[in-house]
């Protein structure tokens, strides 16, 4: 009896599944207190063992029943528990950063062109003037050459290749490339770019990808083909893009390209009736491309009459920024680095 | 550069029914780009961007005589309308003028006396000049803008009353010589501009680029000299530039204006006196042009048109075009020759330049649409490529809570580490604040910081380069992995464990970790030898690293070497120890592991007081191990502990 009344009050008490699993192995195990009982019936006189007996399994009976019933309970707690929780309580989240939307998109810019074969390349950021003017065809006195637009290093000039400057723009590493002189070329340079220049729209350090595609019978047809492609794989499928005349030094011919607005479609309206401000007649700029001049081409030693190619050179803060539908109004705000602007990509 | 001009204006020149938007739409599919077309009042103003190539495009006969090419291959009917200048009324010749020219970068000056009449201009000119952006003043000034933007040479205009001598002597200035502008500013010359004095010694004009103040129209003018002046464009972007004197004139002129329009700029410009001032030409007309324009020619391949446009034109056709665009062309049976007209001296000079006229007008959006189908031969690769890396190591730092910054490299001389005399300095720097190219990126991490003080926790990395000076050559430039952490519960093992973590997903063993001598604060990082970067403890809630990127990447692989998965359960036991405090836990760990070949693994699991705990793993692959074996290899770590470090068992 005190055996039954120990266990059941035992059974009552027990918080956890752990804590029954505990008193049904102290009971009812192979050494547990009502298992010995039992053994020990062996031992009482013959008239009293059927009695004892009798009494020993209901015993065991109500053991195991309140076992059950408990457990049966805790099961119920835990669901009644789980029913009361107050799911509109923050989450307790996992630890997450964020990378800058300039590598963001340098991601995509490369993926998009690794697809069609090009591959990225990396070349200097201080630069001779020789691979960032000179041999890309730039006159002695051209406006780009002179104190007022790039940055020159403090340093006395080479011989050979001129004053050390930092790139203005990533069309050097179209002379460093060929100048390993191995053809076909199909080249992809994303790099930091520097210009004299600090304003809304412009900042001393911003980015560019380049493309370089030199071999035998390229022409205009493929700059369009890289074009489009690369206008509906980063803006999306329903934006078209154009080339139009321009002028660059180290391309001839030259184009600015274009895509159409993703503000008003193209159509210089908004669906209010209004002009669209972000636009120019529908279109956005993204940039200059070319074929690659035949003094370029000479410079490095090719035969321009045998290989053409054509190479593009556009900025990644003005496609970022085309894409944000131009929500980011100061590119300077790129490299304020303010944690609140940052948390936000 | 942009301009703007009136369609009316235009269409004084161009003979076409074609609409504003039409004429705006194909002429920046062909030719130079019309951004906007804005309505004004009955007529359309067009915002034109003019390519630094094609100034003679900067006025409104250029551009009729361009639309009047690129519109008829769009199927739009348009004609130019050259101006008629007809010959001056016979002077009266009272009123001589010597021009004195001692300067070689002079191309051409023409020049007019003319008696006149100063008043307001009547509304076509200003209205004109106001849509354009130009500030109407009165007749005689209005009247040399508005041949500016017709003809596109600039002009100037002299009071010829206030040339005391009735000499312009133009020459080369000297260093500090000084100016007053006719807007009532002082400059101090650099010396070598071109200037014009008044025979002699006194400057009475910054050629191309701005009037003086001594010699300019006044509202008494009754006389004046109508000055067209063409130069060298590198001298006026020089003393433009130099003196920060951006008028139209020194843009229009820095970009090289055709010598060739002079003259008719003149006969404009005398014509436009006559009928809005009054003008009475006193004087025959003066034309010094030293070295008339001798047409050059082109020749270019029907192979190469057809090459690089990528399709098969015909000569015949690319003819048409380059005639529409004013060449004289020549046909043979595989190429044709162009004869270059005057105002496209200075951009068409190899076949290539001919091939984008025909292209151009031709039509880029006429062109197909293909992808290249050069294919380089190099291989895709993870790897050995440091842009795998990079973007890997990014991924896992901004998923274990850092955010990524971009920083200038140019820094202050403030924000420099190390001696100045070994920095790459800027020569032309942008302001105080970037004058050095960086040597780590620490400074500017802490910049970040600063400017962000009101965010209490702060975790935030940057990959970026640094760079070097080199002796002669190029500078090295170095690509670095920086992090900063502010946290109230940071502590040097939470950095520690980042970077072993990385480490770890990088493929990298064994980086080791000391205390620098001399600065306790600062934990050097390295892989086998080479130094990789250090840990540095700025504060109790201030931790920074830096690491060599490249030196990181070298070692990183992708290589897994697969191990059998193990089938007998491993023995786990933990050992207190009481040691010494110079002991590192470094050391002990390794002492541990070389006491017997079955211990998988230690680790320091407390450390309390004068105790550390160890956690011992010991597994044997090929068996189970028995509480016998332990307990030998247990008595041997004991008697090696204390054989070596004098430590005991608690």
């Amino acid at each position: 009896m005190n055996i039954k009344n120990n266990a059941v009050s035992l059974i009552l008490d027990a918080k956890t599944k752990e804590d029954l699993d505990e008193i049904k192995l102290q009971f009812l195990g192979k050494s547990g207190t009502l298992t010995t009982t039992l053994k020990e019936i062996a031992r009482l006189p013959l008239d009293q063992r059927p009695i004892i007996g009798i009494l020993a399994n209901e015993v065991k009976g109500i053991i195991e029943d309140a076992i059950e019933t408990s457990l049966a309970n805790f099961q119920v707690k835990k669901i009644e528990k789980i029913k009361k929780l107050d799911v509109t309580e923050q989450g307790i989240r996992p630890t997450l950063g964020h990378l800058h939307p300039v590598t963001q998109a340098i991601e995509e810019i490369t993926n998009i062109f690794e697809k069609i074969g090009f591959s990225r390349e990396r070349y200097p950021e201080i630069e001779w003037d020789w691979y960032a003017f000179e041999a890309l065809n730039f006159p002695a006195n051209h406006p780009a050459r002179d104190d007022w637009e790039t940055f020159f290093v403090d340093q006395a000039p080479d011989p050979k290749k001129g004053p050390a400057l930092l790139t203005p723009h990533t069309s050097s590493g179209q002379i460093r490339e060929m100048e390993k002189g191995i053809l076909p070329i199909k080249m992809l340079n994303i790099a930091k770019t520097y210009r004299r220049q600090s304003d809304v729209s412009h900042v001393p350090m911003f980015h560019q990808f380049e493309t370089l595609v030199v071999g035998e019978n390229i022409s205009i047809s493929h700059l369009k083909g890289v074009l489009d492609y690369f206008v509906k794989s980063y803006f999306g499928e329903d934006r078209v893009s154009r080339i139009r005349p321009y002028h660059f030094q180290f391309t001839e011919p030259s184009f600015e390209t274009d895509v159409s607005c993703g503000v008003c479609n193209g159509t210089t309206r908004l669906a209010n009736g209004e002009v669209c401000r972000l636009c120019k007649e529908g279109w956005l700029e993204i940039g200059g491309a070319g074929m690659v001049h035949p003094n370029v081409l000479r410079s490095v030693g090719l035969d321009p009459e045998k290989y053409s190619g054509f190479a593009s050179g556009w900025g990644v803060e003005r496609v970022l920024t085309m894409k944000e539908g131009a929500a980011i109004d100061d590119i300077r705000l790129l490299y304020a680095n303010k944690l609140e602007f940052l948390e936000q990509f | 550069m942009n301009i703007k001009i009136l369609d009316s204006w235009l269409k004084d020149y161009l003979d076409t029914k074609a609409s504003a938007k039409d004429i705006a739409k194909h002429m920046s599919l062909t030719s130079i780009s019309i951004e906007r077309v804005e309505p004004y009042k009955n007529d359309f103003v067009y915002d034109i961007e003019v390519t630094t190539n094609r100034p003679e495009l900067m006025s409104v006969i250029g551009l009729a005589r361009e639309a009047s090419a690129v519109l008829p291959q769009a199927g739009i009917a348009a004609t130019f309308r050259p101006p008629t200048s007809r010959p001056p009324s016979n002077p009266t010749e009272n009123a001589p003028l010597k021009i004195i020219n001692d300067v070689k970068s002079i191309y051409r000056i023409c020049a007019a006396v003319m008696e006149v009449s100063v008043k307001k201009s009547p509304s076509e000119i200003t209205e004109r000049l106001e849509t354009t952006d130009i500030r109407s003043l009165n007749n005689l000034i209005d009247i040399t803008n508005y041949i500016m933007r017709t003809t596109g040479h600039p002009a100037h205009v002299f009071d010829y009353d206030r040339l005391v001598n009735h000499t312009i002597r133009i020459r080369e200035s000297k260093a500090d010589e000084t100016i007053t502008t006719l807007d009532g500013k002082t400059y101090t010359l650099l010396g070598g501009d071109i200037v014009a004095d008044d025979g002699e010694g006194t400057i009475i004009d910054l050629l191309g680029i701005m009037g003086l103040k001594n010699s300019v129209v006044t509202d008494k003018t009754q006389r004046i000299v109508l000055f067209i002046d063409n130069l060298d464009k590198h001298k006026i972007r020089k003393t433009s530039m130099g003196l920060g004197i951006r008028t139209e004139a020194a843009q229009m002129n820095e970009k090289g204006i055709d010598p060739e329009l002079a003259m008719d700029a003149l006969l404009y410009g005398v014509s436009l006196y006559e009928k809005y001032a009054d003008g009475k030409l006193l004087a025959p007309l003066i034309n010094i042009y030293p070295k008339p324009y001798v047409p050059k020619t082109v020749k270019v391949s029907i192979e190469k048109i057809q090459r690089i446009m990528g399709i098969p034109i015909s000569l015949k056709e690319s003819k048409t075009i380059l005639e529409k665009l004013g060449f004289k062309v020549q046909t043979a049976e595989t190429h044709l020759e162009a004869v270059i007209p005057s105002f496209r001296a200075d951009d068409i000079a190899i076949p290539e330049d001919l091939v984008e006229e025909i292209a151009r007008v031709y039509g880029y959006h006429n062109l197909p649409s293909v992808l290249p189908p050069v294919t380089t031969n190099s291989i895709t690769t993870f790897g050995s490529n440091p842009h795998y890396w990079e973007t890997r190591i990014k991924q896992a730092l901004k998923y274990w809570g850092y955010t990524e910054c971009y920083t200038y490299p140019m820094v202050s001389e403030a924000m420099y580490e190390g001696p100045l005399e070994t920095a790459i300095r800027l020569a032309n720097p942008l302001g105080e604040e970037f004058v050095f190219m960086r040597k780590t990126l620490i400074p500017s991490l802490l910049k970040v910081m600063q400017e962000n003080k009101n965010v209490e926790t702060i975790r935030i990395f940057e990959i970026a380069n640094v760079y070097e000076k080199n002796g002669q050559e190029l500078p090295k430039e170095m690509r670095m992995f920086a992090g900063l952490i502010k946290d109230k519960k940071i502590n040097f093992f939470i950095v520690k464990g980042l970077l072993e973590q990385l480490a770890s997903d990088l493929g990298i063993k064994h980086l080791t970790y000391s205390s620098v001598v001399n600065a306790q604060l600062e934990t050097e990082v390295k892989i086998g030898k080479e130094l990789l970067g250090s840990i540095e403890i700025l504060d109790n809630d201030l931790i920074n690293f830096e690491l060599n990127f490249e030196l990181l990447i070298k070692h990183a692989t992708l290589h897994r070497a697969y191990k059998p998965l193990k089938k007998y359960p491993p023995i786990i036991e933990d050992i207190t120890i009481v040691v010494d405090d110079s002991i590192t836990t470094g050391q002990i760990i390794t002492a541990i592991k070389s006491a017997d070949l079955l211990i998988q693994e230690v680790t320091l699991l407390d450390k309390y007081n004068d105790a550390r705990t160890f956690h011992i793993l010991y597994q044997n692959p090929k068996q189970n191990l028995t509480t016998i074996e332990v307990a030998s290899i247990h008595k041997k770590i004991v008697e090696l502990l204390h054989k070596d470090f004098k430590a005991r068992i608690k």
